[in-house]
């Protein structure tokens, strides 16, 4: 036999295609050639495999060995097909049988001295070869808590090449780690708006906020809780279901930033990139290779970009196309990746350069015309797509010298999925999922306030209080505080509400 | 005289004689409609009218009765409880109404108005007729036009957007809808208000006709707006139907250089119509009438209109700079959810506005 492959899987933004690993042993010089677009870390696999194969006690054919990647054509990159070429190697050399080879799907990195080493994006790769058909998987022994996310798939763990190489001539595979209860929720003890003090409107505007998905905008000094509340969304949004949560931990093992021993995230991640961030950083990218950027990783969850007339400009607009669509298409000479990115946005800003812009502005030392600009920093096409906003005030002495707690980030969790549950029915109609997305022209028709609260939003229409497209943010914020109250159809006050905390035409920063 | 042998005798007569004939009216409030009908028949009028004459001797009353009822129209008579009695002061009232739809004719005139214009109208006129008719609609105007293309049409499309009431007073039966691309309008209106004609239905328009509806828009009307006429436009003959009936008369200016307003522009310079431009402006002509059925009509201090909850908020107001959610919440005892409501509430109405600071009183919040 000198013919022999397994097979390894490819990803393509968080799709995976399965690649054919063939290892073929001629006459001839020896040598080692690796085909099938190999990137620099794939090249030097070869290295690596030979190593492992010589110092985990087996001997290195010397012939003239060819490995085929297939597709030939489809880049790969990474160091994860290590031990599919070291397999594929020792079975065309015949040390391994090499039946059932085809049934097995293989990943992982080698070590010099053969040990098995952790990769990244091992869900959503035993996620393809499961769609592919493969019903059995080998990984090293720390992914093996990812890989079991997958239902309906055997996956066999090993330290090293040795173990594989002995489980492969009939030995028992080595004792597997302990499984976990796999919905587990994060033993972590979660951020809680029991610790946020006073800022009863901003706690309003993020429950709404939670409730229809609005974007949301916060103003206010350093250090008055802005990235408190922020950070604290997670815990009032709905939790992930299991096909969200494993589509969220798949982006987060591409990215190489899932946990092996909480494998699966449930609860909506929190990330908040800097704003000193990249465009690549943030939306996704990477020199040849795409990877998912911030947005990615705030899928199903919240993306919270602090200071945010701070970021480049660029980077604010990009925004504009994973908030229309809920995703992101990263071209890259290696080829183009689509991540999803459907997230909450939670911007925060300072009133000024300063951050000192508050009360009677005294204490501020930006110019006017500095303070003005400020905040335009943020376009307006972006501010369109953000419904909430609110102003954050620094913490009161009252407040604080009351030393009363907030309410509970449980007590908000329960109003915030009963009110979600309310409007699930009327928004599947529609084809919508969140309050937010409900179209401007049904809002003025079947998903319109009652006579008394339209009456309220066309008044400030005539006197030029409100734009068509703020009616419409106010409408739908409306409709979001409605199902909080448990009204039907959004009433006057409902109304009023959406339109005291909508963003929109107001002067941002104005007269002392 | 018998209530449906005037009924029956003015249906004959309605399909002998045009209306608007001031020598008819006055045969008919001398002599009552059932001598008139007599006479007419024994060919006493030959000499005046022989064409009405000869349509009377060959009317049937009960081909008439029935087609009313075909056009599920309603015939009303003066002195009927739907009857308009605004329309009793022109010199030659309808001698009877034909109606369809489903509102009071009576009490849906009381407090209206009508706004009417020009077929050929400009995209501004369309937009302004509708806007008007809108606004007129959310403050409990009812709005009366001539369902004709054009201004007619945006200010029917105006009001229905309201929900507030529309009549359509025609120069065809009620069951002739005319123009025939308004067939969807027609229907809209009659679901909605009610379809007016002094013709029998069945009957077609003509240029006369048109003229002589103009004077029942007119007198059925508080006033009569005319947002876009040109020079020669059957609009100015309902301002000056208006004029005379000693209702008010507005017109809406345009550019000087549009044919299209050229006829308001002519109303305005002879004094024959006020120049109004915006809601307020027409309100202040037609009186505050209907203060108790509108929420919050502009009256003389806005601050009435305000609830008492609202007006305390107000009055915990810092009067220089802003205050916050937090502040009014330990001034007023109030939660959060309430507070916020009442802030958009006193923003829609233009008391405080909001900025980066938080929330202030505007001028007018300040008065």
């Amino acid at each position: 036999m000198t013919l022999a492959t397994t097979r390894s899987i490819a990803l393509v933004g968080i799709e995976g295609a399965v690649v054919d690993v063939e290892a073929d042993l001629a006459d001839g010089l020896p040598a080692f050639y690796l085909l099938g677009l190999p990137d620099a870390s794939l090249g030097e696999s070869r290295d690596r495999v030979r190593a492992a194969i010589i110092n985990s006690g087996e001997s290195w054919p010397s012939r003239r060995i060819t490995v085929a990647l297939s597709p030939a054509s489809l880049p790969k990159r990474g160091s994860s097909y290590d031990i599919a070429v070291a397999v594929a190697i020792l079975a065309a050399d015949s040390k391994l049988p090499a039946k059932d080879l085809g049934e097995l799907m293989l990943m992982g990195e080698l070590s010099l001295d053969g040990r098995l080493k952790e990769v990244r994006g091992v869900l959503p790769a035993v996620l393809a070869a499961a769609r592919a058909g493969i019903r059995r998987v080998i990984v090293p022994i720390t992914n093996v808590q990812e890989a079991r996310l997958v239902p309906d798939v055997e996956v066999i763990g090993f330290r090293s090449l040795g173990e594989l190489i002995a489980w492969f001539r009939g030995l028992e595979p080595p004792d597997q780690l302990p499984i976990q209860d796999q919905l587990m929720p994060d033993v972590k003890v979660p951020l809680d708006l029991v610790d946020v003090v006073g800022q009863h409107e901003a706690r309003r505007a993020a429950e709404i906020a939670a409730v229809g998905e609005h974007h949301f905008f916060m103003v206010g000094t350093p250090g008055s809780g802005k990235t408190m509340i922020a950070e604290r969304m997670p815990s009032i949004l709905p939790e992930l279901d299991r096909d969200g949560a494993i589509e969220v931990s798949a982006i987060h093992s591409i990215a190489g930033c899932l946990s092996g021993n909480e494998p699966l995230l449930i609860a909506p991640p929190f990330i908040a990139p800097h704003h000193t961030a990249t465009r690549s950083a943030v939306i996704g990218g990477g020199s040849a290779h795409p990877r998912p950027g911030a947005v990615s990783l705030a899928h199903c969850g919240v993306l919270f970009m602090d200071e945010a007339p701070e970021f480049a400009r660029g980077i604010l607009d990009a925004l504009r196309q994973p908030l229309e669509s809920g995703f992101v298409s990263v071209a890259r000479t290696a080829g183009t990746a689509k991540y999803p990115a459907r997230f909450l946005l939670v911007l925060a800003a300072n009133p000024c350069p300063c951050g000192r812009f508050s009360g009677d502005g005294r204490a501020c030392t930006c110019s006017s015309l500095m303070v003005r600009k400020y905040l335009s920093r943020l376009s307006g096409p972006l501010l369109d797509r953000v419904d909430l906003q609110v102003y954050v005030e620094p913490v009161s002495r009252v407040d604080l010298m009351g030393n009363l707690r907030g309410e509970s980030s449980a007590a908000v969790h329960d109003r915030v999925m009963a009110a979600r549950e309310r409007s699930a029915s009327r928004l599947a109609r529609g084809g919508w999922r969140t309050n937010s997305q409900i179209s401007a022209t049904v809002l003025r028709g079947e998903f319109a306030a009652d006579a008394r609260g339209m009456s309220l939003v066309h008044r400030a229409l005539d006197e030029h209080r409100l734009t068509a497209r703020g009616l419409h943010k106010v409408l739908r914020l409306a409709w979001s505080v409605a199902d909080l109250e448990g009204h039907d159809r959004p009433t006057i006050d409902d109304v009023a509400q959406g339109y005291a905390l909508r963003t929109g035409a107001q002067r941002l920063v104005g007269a002392a | 005289m018998n209530r449906e042998e005037d009924r029956q005798a003015r249906l004959e007569l309605m399909s002998a004689i045009e209306g608007g004939s001031t020598f008819w009216s006055h045969e008919i409030s001398v002599r009552g409609s059932i001598e008139v009908v007599q006479r007419l028949k024994s060919g006493d009028y030959l000499e005046h009218s022989p064409s009405a004459t000869r349509r009377i001797q060959q009317s049937d009353g009960e081909a008439l009765r029935e087609l009313i009822s075909n056009a599920k129209a309603l015939v009303i008579i003066p002195g009927d409880s739907e009857w308009p009695t605004q329309l009793n002061d022109l010199d030659a009232p309808p001698i009877a109404l034909c109606l369809r739809g489903v509102a009071d004719l009576r009490s849906l005139a009381l407090c209206s108005i009508a706004i009417v214009g020009a077929r050929a109208a400009s995209s501004y006129g369309v937009r302004l007729a509708s806007e008007m008719a809108l606004q007129l609609g959310e403050r409990g105007w009812n709005v009366i036009s001539g369902a004709a293309y054009g201004i007619d049409a945006a200010a029917h499309r105006g009001a229905l957007l309201s929900g507030a009431l529309t009549a359509a007073v025609l120069a065809s039966g009620v069951d002739q809808p005319y123009p025939s691309g308004h067939d969807r309008l027609y229907e809209t209106i009659c679901a909605n208000g009610v379809l007016v004609s002094e013709v029998l239905p069945g009957v077609a328009p003509t240029r006369g006709r048109f003229l002589v509806r103009n004077r029942v828009i007119a007198a059925l009307t508080r006033g009569t707006l005319v947002v876009e006429a040109a020079l020669r436009s059957g609009s100015l003959r309902t301002a000056a139907d208006a004029l005379t009936l000693n209702r008010s008369v507005m017109a809406m200016p345009g550019p000087v250089t549009s044919p299209t307003s050229a006829g308001c522009h002519r109303l305005i310079m002879e004094h024959k119509a006020e120049l109004v431009t915006d809601l307020s402006d027409v309100l202040l002509h037609i009186g505050p009438l209907l203060a108790e059925n509108s929420e919050r009509v502009a009256a003389t201090n806005p601050r009435d209109q305000l609830t008492e909850e609202e007006k305390a908020l107000l009055e915990i107001f810092p009067s220089r700079g802003g205050t916050s959610v937090e502040k009014l919440m330990n001034l007023s005892d109030l939660p959060a959810n309430r507070i916020l409501a009442l802030l958009g509430l006193l923003a829609t109405s233009g008391f405080i506005e909001r900025d980066g600071a938080g929330w202030l009183l505007t001028k007018q919040g300040k008065a």
